[in-house]
Protein backbone atom coordinates (compact mmCIF):
# COMPACT_ATOMS: atom_id res chain seq x y z
CA UNK A 1 0.00 0.00 0.00
CA UNK A 2 1.43 3.42 -0.60
CA UNK A 3 1.08 6.09 1.80
CA UNK A 4 -0.40 8.54 -0.17
CA UNK A 5 -3.57 6.37 -1.25
CA UNK A 6 -5.04 7.05 2.76
CA UNK A 7 -3.73 10.39 3.51
CA UNK A 8 -5.52 11.79 -0.01
CA UNK A 9 -8.72 10.19 0.77
CA UNK A 10 -9.14 13.22 3.30
CA UNK A 11 -11.84 11.13 5.19
CA UNK A 12 -15.26 13.13 5.58
CA UNK A 13 -16.94 10.67 8.34
CA UNK A 14 -19.98 11.00 8.92
CA UNK A 15 -20.98 10.44 12.27
CA UNK A 16 -19.92 12.38 15.73
CA UNK A 17 -18.59 15.71 15.23
CA UNK A 18 -15.76 15.10 17.84
CA UNK A 19 -14.28 12.03 16.19
CA UNK A 20 -10.92 12.86 17.80
CA UNK A 21 -8.33 10.12 17.49
CA UNK A 22 -8.45 9.28 21.20
CA UNK A 23 -12.15 9.00 21.27
CA UNK A 24 -11.52 6.44 17.70
CA UNK A 25 -8.78 4.70 19.21
CA UNK A 26 -10.10 3.66 22.54
CA UNK A 27 -13.25 2.40 20.42
CA UNK A 28 -11.73 0.54 17.66
CA UNK A 29 -8.87 -0.60 19.78
CA UNK A 30 -10.34 -1.44 22.75
CA UNK A 31 -13.89 -2.04 21.80
CA UNK A 32 -15.95 -4.14 19.65
CA UNK A 33 -17.04 -7.94 19.01
CA UNK A 34 -14.10 -9.53 19.45
CA UNK A 35 -13.64 -12.77 17.12
CA UNK A 36 -10.07 -14.85 16.91
CA UNK A 37 -8.48 -14.16 13.59
CA UNK A 38 -6.03 -16.29 11.50
CA UNK A 39 -3.34 -13.89 11.37
CA UNK A 40 -2.55 -13.21 15.45
CA UNK A 41 -1.66 -9.15 15.75
CA UNK A 42 -0.83 -8.62 19.18
CA UNK A 43 -2.39 -4.81 19.28
CA UNK A 44 -1.61 -3.15 22.79
CA UNK A 45 -3.53 -2.61 25.66
CA UNK A 46 -5.08 1.17 25.35
CA UNK A 47 -3.52 2.08 28.35
CA UNK A 48 -0.11 0.89 27.25
CA UNK A 49 -0.23 2.42 23.74
CA UNK A 50 -1.59 5.85 25.30
CA UNK A 51 1.81 5.93 27.18
CA UNK A 52 3.53 5.35 23.99
CA UNK A 53 1.91 7.69 22.01
CA UNK A 54 2.26 10.34 24.72
CA UNK A 55 5.64 9.96 24.28
CA UNK A 56 4.96 10.71 20.20
CA UNK A 57 2.04 13.48 20.21
CA UNK A 58 3.40 15.34 23.08
CA UNK A 59 7.74 16.16 23.28
CA UNK A 60 7.66 17.41 26.72
CA UNK A 61 8.56 20.92 24.82
CA UNK A 62 5.39 20.59 22.47
CA UNK A 63 3.12 20.57 25.38
CA UNK A 64 4.74 23.28 27.30
CA UNK A 65 4.50 25.54 24.32
CA UNK A 66 1.02 24.62 24.30
CA UNK A 67 0.80 25.18 28.07
CA UNK A 68 -0.97 22.07 28.54
CA UNK A 69 1.48 21.29 31.32
CA UNK A 70 -0.46 23.32 34.21
CA UNK A 71 -1.91 20.20 36.00
CA UNK A 72 1.38 18.54 36.39
CA UNK A 73 3.11 21.55 37.42
CA UNK A 74 0.22 23.04 39.64
CA UNK A 75 1.23 22.30 43.50
CA UNK A 76 -2.23 22.48 44.59
CA UNK A 77 -3.80 19.80 41.78
CA UNK A 78 -0.41 17.30 41.53
CA UNK A 79 1.93 15.90 44.26
CA UNK A 80 4.45 15.32 41.89
CA UNK A 81 4.70 19.24 41.78
CA UNK A 82 4.49 19.77 45.54
CA UNK A 83 7.87 16.74 45.14
CA UNK A 84 9.87 19.29 43.13
CA UNK A 85 9.02 22.13 45.49
CA UNK A 86 10.10 19.99 48.20
CA UNK A 87 13.06 18.86 46.50
CA UNK A 88 14.01 23.11 45.42
CA UNK A 89 13.93 23.62 49.48
CA UNK A 90 16.17 20.36 50.21
CA UNK A 91 18.60 21.71 47.41
CA UNK A 92 18.88 25.17 48.59
CA UNK A 93 19.37 24.05 52.78
CA UNK A 94 22.02 21.39 51.18
CA UNK A 95 23.60 24.67 49.08
CA UNK A 96 23.58 26.63 52.56
CA UNK A 97 25.22 23.99 54.65
CA UNK A 98 27.83 23.47 52.14
CA UNK A 99 29.00 27.11 52.48
CA UNK A 100 29.01 27.15 55.96
CA UNK A 101 31.43 23.92 56.25
CA UNK A 102 33.59 25.31 53.51
CA UNK A 103 33.61 28.02 55.63
CA UNK A 104 34.40 26.53 58.56
CA UNK A 105 37.14 24.47 57.21
CA UNK A 106 38.82 27.23 55.74
CA UNK A 107 38.58 29.07 59.15
CA UNK A 108 42.09 27.35 60.74
CA UNK A 109 44.08 26.58 57.51
CA UNK A 110 42.61 29.61 55.35
CA UNK A 111 44.77 32.63 57.61
CA UNK A 112 47.63 33.14 55.08
CA UNK A 113 45.00 33.35 52.52
CA UNK A 114 43.11 35.70 54.75
CA UNK A 115 46.04 37.72 55.81
CA UNK A 116 47.03 38.71 52.72
CA UNK A 117 43.91 40.84 52.32
CA UNK B 1 -7.02 -25.48 9.44
CA UNK B 2 -4.64 -23.80 7.99
CA UNK B 3 -1.16 -23.04 10.00
CA UNK B 4 -1.56 -20.10 11.73
CA UNK B 5 0.72 -17.06 10.83
CA UNK B 6 1.67 -18.25 7.51
CA UNK B 7 0.10 -15.82 4.98
CA UNK B 8 -1.73 -17.57 2.14
CA UNK B 9 0.26 -18.64 -0.95
CA UNK B 10 -0.92 -15.72 -3.00
CA UNK B 11 0.12 -13.00 -0.03
CA UNK B 12 -3.40 -12.00 0.66
CA UNK B 13 -5.20 -11.78 3.33
CA UNK B 14 -9.17 -10.71 4.26
CA UNK B 15 -9.90 -8.09 6.92
CA UNK B 16 -12.98 -7.59 8.59
CA UNK B 17 -14.32 -4.53 9.36
CA UNK B 18 -17.84 -5.41 10.48
CA UNK B 19 -21.16 -7.94 10.43
CA UNK B 20 -24.45 -6.50 9.45
CA UNK B 21 -27.75 -7.45 9.80
CA UNK B 22 -28.20 -7.03 6.51
CA UNK B 23 -26.90 -6.50 2.62
CA UNK B 24 -25.26 -2.94 2.54
CA UNK B 25 -23.47 -3.90 -0.49
CA UNK B 26 -23.72 -0.09 -2.33
CA UNK B 27 -23.13 1.99 0.91
CA UNK B 28 -19.15 0.29 1.63
CA UNK B 29 -18.12 0.04 -1.96
CA UNK B 30 -16.58 3.40 -2.69
CA UNK B 31 -14.39 3.47 0.75
CA UNK B 32 -10.69 3.57 0.78
CA UNK B 33 -10.99 1.50 3.56
CA UNK B 34 -7.29 0.05 4.87
CA UNK B 35 -5.46 -1.05 1.64
CA UNK B 36 -5.32 0.83 -1.75
CA UNK B 37 -6.08 -1.17 -5.10
CA UNK B 38 -8.68 -3.18 -3.39
CA UNK B 39 -12.66 -2.61 -2.91
CA UNK B 40 -14.29 -2.96 0.61
CA UNK B 41 -17.00 -5.49 -0.42
CA UNK B 42 -19.29 -7.37 1.57
CA UNK B 43 -19.57 -11.69 2.08
CA UNK B 44 -22.72 -12.79 3.08
CA UNK B 45 -22.90 -15.45 5.43
CA UNK B 46 -26.34 -16.74 6.49
CA UNK B 47 -28.59 -14.20 7.13
CA UNK B 48 -25.50 -11.90 8.18
CA UNK B 49 -23.09 -9.55 5.93
CA UNK B 50 -19.45 -8.98 6.90
CA UNK B 51 -18.04 -6.19 5.29
CA UNK B 52 -14.52 -6.96 4.13
CA UNK B 53 -11.37 -5.94 1.68
CA UNK B 54 -8.59 -7.56 0.70
CA UNK B 55 -5.17 -6.87 1.62
CA UNK B 56 -1.82 -7.97 1.13
CA UNK B 57 -0.52 -9.82 4.41
CA UNK B 58 2.64 -8.40 4.52
CA UNK B 59 1.17 -4.99 5.28
CA UNK B 60 -0.57 -6.90 8.61
CA UNK B 61 2.36 -9.05 9.62
CA UNK B 62 2.48 -8.88 13.64
CA UNK B 63 5.47 -6.99 12.48
CA UNK B 64 4.04 -4.24 10.38
CA UNK B 65 1.37 -3.43 13.33
CA UNK B 66 3.86 -3.10 15.97
CA UNK B 67 5.65 -0.96 13.41
CA UNK B 68 2.25 1.42 12.93
CA UNK B 69 1.79 1.30 16.93
CA UNK B 70 4.36 3.03 17.39
CA UNK B 71 3.81 5.89 14.47
CA UNK B 72 1.28 7.91 15.65
CA UNK B 73 0.03 9.40 11.79
CA UNK B 74 0.08 5.33 10.92
CA UNK B 75 -1.95 4.46 13.71
CA UNK B 76 -4.44 7.63 13.22
CA UNK B 77 -4.74 6.40 9.51
CA UNK B 78 -5.87 3.17 10.09
CA UNK B 79 -7.79 3.53 13.46
CA UNK B 80 -10.14 6.41 11.01
CA UNK B 81 -9.60 4.51 7.82
CA UNK B 82 -11.35 1.30 9.89
CA UNK B 83 -13.72 3.21 11.75
CA UNK B 84 -15.24 5.09 8.21
CA UNK B 85 -16.00 1.82 7.31
CA UNK B 86 -17.39 0.69 9.97
CA UNK B 87 -19.33 4.29 10.40
CA UNK B 88 -20.63 4.12 7.06
CA UNK B 89 -21.56 0.40 6.85
CA UNK B 90 -23.93 1.38 10.55
CA UNK B 91 -25.73 4.38 8.85
CA UNK B 92 -27.00 1.46 6.02
CA UNK B 93 -28.04 -1.28 8.79
CA UNK B 94 -27.58 -2.14 12.35
CA UNK B 95 -23.94 -2.59 12.55
CA UNK B 96 -21.29 -4.56 14.97
CA UNK B 97 -18.36 -3.68 14.63
CA UNK B 98 -14.97 -5.93 15.07
CA UNK B 99 -11.53 -4.25 16.51
CA UNK B 100 -8.91 -2.83 14.40
CA UNK B 101 -7.09 -5.45 12.44
CA UNK B 102 -8.87 -8.50 12.56
CA UNK B 103 -7.61 -11.01 9.54
CA UNK B 104 -8.07 -13.79 8.04
CA UNK B 105 -5.67 -15.79 4.78
CA UNK B 106 -8.70 -15.97 2.67
CA UNK B 107 -12.35 -15.68 2.42
CA UNK B 108 -13.13 -19.47 3.55
CA UNK B 109 -11.33 -19.20 6.39
CA UNK B 110 -13.29 -15.87 7.17
CA UNK B 111 -16.11 -17.07 6.24
CA UNK B 112 -15.85 -20.39 8.49
CA UNK B 113 -14.93 -18.57 11.34
CA UNK B 114 -17.69 -15.98 11.02
CA UNK B 115 -20.30 -18.27 10.60
CA UNK B 116 -18.78 -19.91 13.91
CA UNK B 117 -19.63 -17.10 15.31
CA UNK B 118 -23.54 -16.29 14.17
CA UNK B 119 -25.20 -16.60 17.75
CA UNK B 120 -22.49 -13.58 19.22
CA UNK B 121 -23.60 -11.65 16.35
CA UNK B 122 -26.97 -12.08 16.86
CA UNK B 123 -27.34 -11.05 20.57
CA UNK B 124 -25.16 -8.14 19.96
CA UNK B 125 -27.44 -7.32 17.01
CA UNK B 126 -30.43 -7.66 18.90
CA UNK B 127 -28.91 -5.72 22.02
CA UNK B 128 -27.85 -2.72 20.23
CA UNK B 129 -31.16 -1.81 17.80
CA UNK B 130 -32.82 1.33 17.64
CA UNK B 131 -29.49 2.20 20.20
CA UNK B 132 -26.52 4.19 19.55
CA UNK B 133 -23.54 4.84 21.86
CA UNK B 134 -23.00 8.66 22.93
CA UNK B 135 -19.86 9.60 24.81
CA UNK B 136 -19.97 12.13 27.55
CA UNK B 137 -16.59 13.95 29.13
CA UNK B 138 -16.83 15.93 31.75
CA UNK B 139 -14.11 18.00 32.85
CA UNK B 140 -12.47 20.07 35.70
CA UNK B 141 -12.62 23.76 36.06
CA UNK B 142 -9.74 25.40 34.92
CA UNK B 143 -7.30 27.51 37.10
CA UNK B 144 -6.04 30.51 36.28
CA UNK B 145 -2.65 30.27 35.89
CA UNK B 146 -1.03 32.75 38.25
CA UNK B 147 -3.18 31.07 40.97
CA UNK B 148 -1.26 27.85 40.19
CA UNK B 149 2.43 29.32 39.81
CA UNK B 150 2.15 31.06 43.39
CA UNK B 151 3.09 28.39 45.53
CA UNK B 152 5.96 27.48 44.13
CA UNK B 153 7.24 30.72 43.83
CA UNK B 154 7.12 31.27 47.39
CA UNK B 155 9.22 28.00 48.21
CA UNK B 156 11.77 29.78 45.48
CA UNK B 157 12.39 33.18 46.73
CA UNK B 158 15.43 32.22 48.92
CA UNK B 159 19.00 33.12 47.27
CA UNK B 160 21.01 30.28 46.25
CA UNK B 161 24.33 30.15 44.88
CA UNK B 162 28.13 30.29 46.13
CA UNK B 163 28.25 33.65 44.47
CA UNK B 164 26.09 34.68 47.60
CA UNK B 165 27.24 32.63 50.64
CA UNK B 166 24.57 31.98 53.65
CA UNK B 167 25.13 34.40 56.37
CA UNK B 168 22.59 36.97 56.52
CA UNK B 169 20.53 34.43 53.88
CA UNK B 170 19.41 32.48 57.31
CA UNK B 171 15.94 31.93 56.98
CA UNK B 172 13.51 33.38 59.87
CA UNK B 173 12.87 31.44 63.08
CA UNK B 174 9.38 29.97 62.29
CA UNK B 175 10.30 29.54 58.46
CA UNK B 176 9.71 25.98 58.59
CA UNK B 177 6.72 25.76 60.06
CA UNK B 178 5.46 28.57 57.91
CA UNK B 179 6.63 26.19 55.30
CA UNK B 180 4.83 23.46 56.25
CA UNK B 181 1.57 25.19 57.22
CA UNK B 182 1.61 26.27 53.60
CA UNK B 183 2.54 22.58 52.16
CA UNK B 184 -0.46 21.29 54.15
CA UNK B 185 -3.25 23.95 52.36
CA UNK B 186 -1.92 22.93 49.29
CA UNK B 187 -2.62 19.69 49.74
CA UNK B 188 -5.73 20.39 51.64
CA UNK B 189 -6.73 22.54 48.47
CA UNK B 190 -5.86 19.90 46.02
CA UNK B 191 -7.29 17.20 48.21
CA UNK B 192 -10.62 19.33 47.93
CA UNK B 193 -10.63 19.75 44.32
CA UNK B 194 -10.65 16.20 43.78
CA UNK B 195 -13.12 15.98 45.98
CA UNK B 196 -15.39 18.42 43.85
CA UNK B 197 -14.63 17.08 40.76
CA UNK B 198 -15.06 13.40 41.22
CA UNK B 199 -18.31 14.26 43.25
CA UNK B 200 -19.33 16.41 40.05
CA UNK B 201 -18.53 13.21 37.77
CA UNK B 202 -20.45 10.97 39.54
CA UNK B 203 -23.85 13.52 39.41
CA UNK B 204 -23.63 13.82 35.77
CA UNK B 205 -23.01 9.66 35.22
CA UNK B 206 -25.58 9.12 37.66
CA UNK B 207 -27.62 11.51 35.43
CA UNK B 208 -27.07 10.14 32.05
CA UNK B 209 -27.89 6.58 33.64
CA UNK B 210 -31.44 7.59 34.02
CA UNK B 211 -31.33 7.87 30.15
CA UNK B 212 -29.50 5.54 29.28
CA UNK B 213 -29.79 1.57 28.46
CA UNK B 214 -26.46 0.82 29.62
CA UNK B 215 -23.34 2.43 30.53
CA UNK B 216 -19.53 2.20 30.68
CA UNK B 217 -16.46 4.03 31.62
CA UNK B 218 -13.74 4.67 29.40
CA UNK B 219 -10.40 5.72 30.59
CA UNK B 220 -9.77 9.22 31.13
CA UNK B 221 -7.87 10.70 28.26
CA UNK B 222 -4.71 12.31 29.29
CA UNK B 223 -4.38 16.11 27.96
CA UNK B 224 -1.27 15.00 25.56
CA UNK B 225 -3.46 12.35 23.71
CA UNK B 226 -6.93 14.58 23.12
CA UNK B 227 -5.08 17.82 23.04
CA UNK B 228 -6.75 19.35 24.97
CA UNK B 229 -5.56 20.94 27.65
CA UNK B 230 -8.75 20.77 30.12
CA UNK B 231 -8.29 17.63 32.89
CA UNK B 232 -10.90 14.87 32.25
CA UNK B 233 -12.62 13.84 35.39
CA UNK B 234 -15.33 11.68 33.38
CA UNK B 235 -14.99 9.38 30.18
CA UNK B 236 -18.11 7.60 29.90
CA UNK B 237 -20.57 5.94 27.19
CA UNK B 238 -24.06 5.38 27.32
CA UNK B 239 -26.25 3.06 25.10
CA UNK B 240 -29.06 5.65 24.35
CA UNK B 241 -32.38 4.44 22.42
CA UNK B 242 -32.83 6.45 19.42
CA UNK B 243 -36.03 7.74 20.31
CA UNK B 244 -34.21 9.03 23.45
CA UNK B 245 -31.32 10.50 22.11
CA UNK B 246 -33.18 14.12 21.64
CA UNK B 247 -33.27 14.21 25.34
CA UNK B 248 -29.41 14.22 25.53
CA UNK B 249 -28.62 17.43 24.69
CA UNK B 250 -30.86 19.12 27.08
CA UNK B 251 -29.62 17.07 29.84
CA UNK B 252 -26.13 18.40 29.07
CA UNK B 253 -27.15 21.88 29.31
CA UNK B 254 -29.24 21.35 32.39
CA UNK B 255 -26.14 19.39 34.45
CA UNK B 256 -23.34 22.51 32.97
CA UNK B 257 -25.94 24.49 34.56
CA UNK B 258 -26.15 23.23 38.02
CA UNK B 259 -23.07 21.83 38.48
CA UNK B 260 -20.70 24.35 36.76
CA UNK B 261 -18.92 21.53 34.60
CA UNK B 262 -17.78 21.65 31.40
CA UNK B 263 -19.46 18.56 29.85
CA UNK B 264 -19.11 17.07 26.37
CA UNK B 265 -21.34 14.84 24.39
CA UNK B 266 -20.53 13.30 21.39
CA UNK B 267 -22.95 10.89 19.43
CA UNK B 268 -24.40 8.89 18.15
CA UNK B 269 -21.51 6.34 18.02
CA UNK B 270 -21.73 2.83 16.66
CA UNK B 271 -22.06 1.35 20.04
CA UNK B 272 -18.96 0.26 19.66
CA UNK B 273 -18.47 -0.33 23.55
CA UNK B 274 -21.75 -2.00 23.87
CA UNK B 275 -21.19 -4.79 21.48
CA UNK B 276 -18.89 -7.29 23.50
CA UNK B 277 -20.05 -9.54 26.05
CA UNK B 278 -19.74 -7.61 30.11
Amino acid sequence: MTDGDLVQAGYQIPGPQTTNLADILERVLDKGIVIAGDIKIDLLDIELLTIRLRLFVASVDTAKKAGIDWWETDPALSSHAARNALQDENRELRERLEAYESKADELPVGQDAAATH
Amino acid sequence: MKESGADSPDGHAVYVFAVCGAPVQTAVADLPGVAAGTAVRTLPFGELTAVVQTVRAADFADEAWQARLSDTRELERYARAHHHVVTVAAAACPTVPLPLATLYHDEERALSALSGETGRFRAALARTADHSEWGVKVYAAERPPQDAERPVAEVGTAPRGPAEPAGRTRPAPGAGLAYLDRKRGVRARREQQQEEALRMAETVDAEFQRVAAAARRLRPHSPELAGDPRVQVLNATYLVADRRSGELETLTRMLQDSTGAQIELSGPWVPYSFVGEV
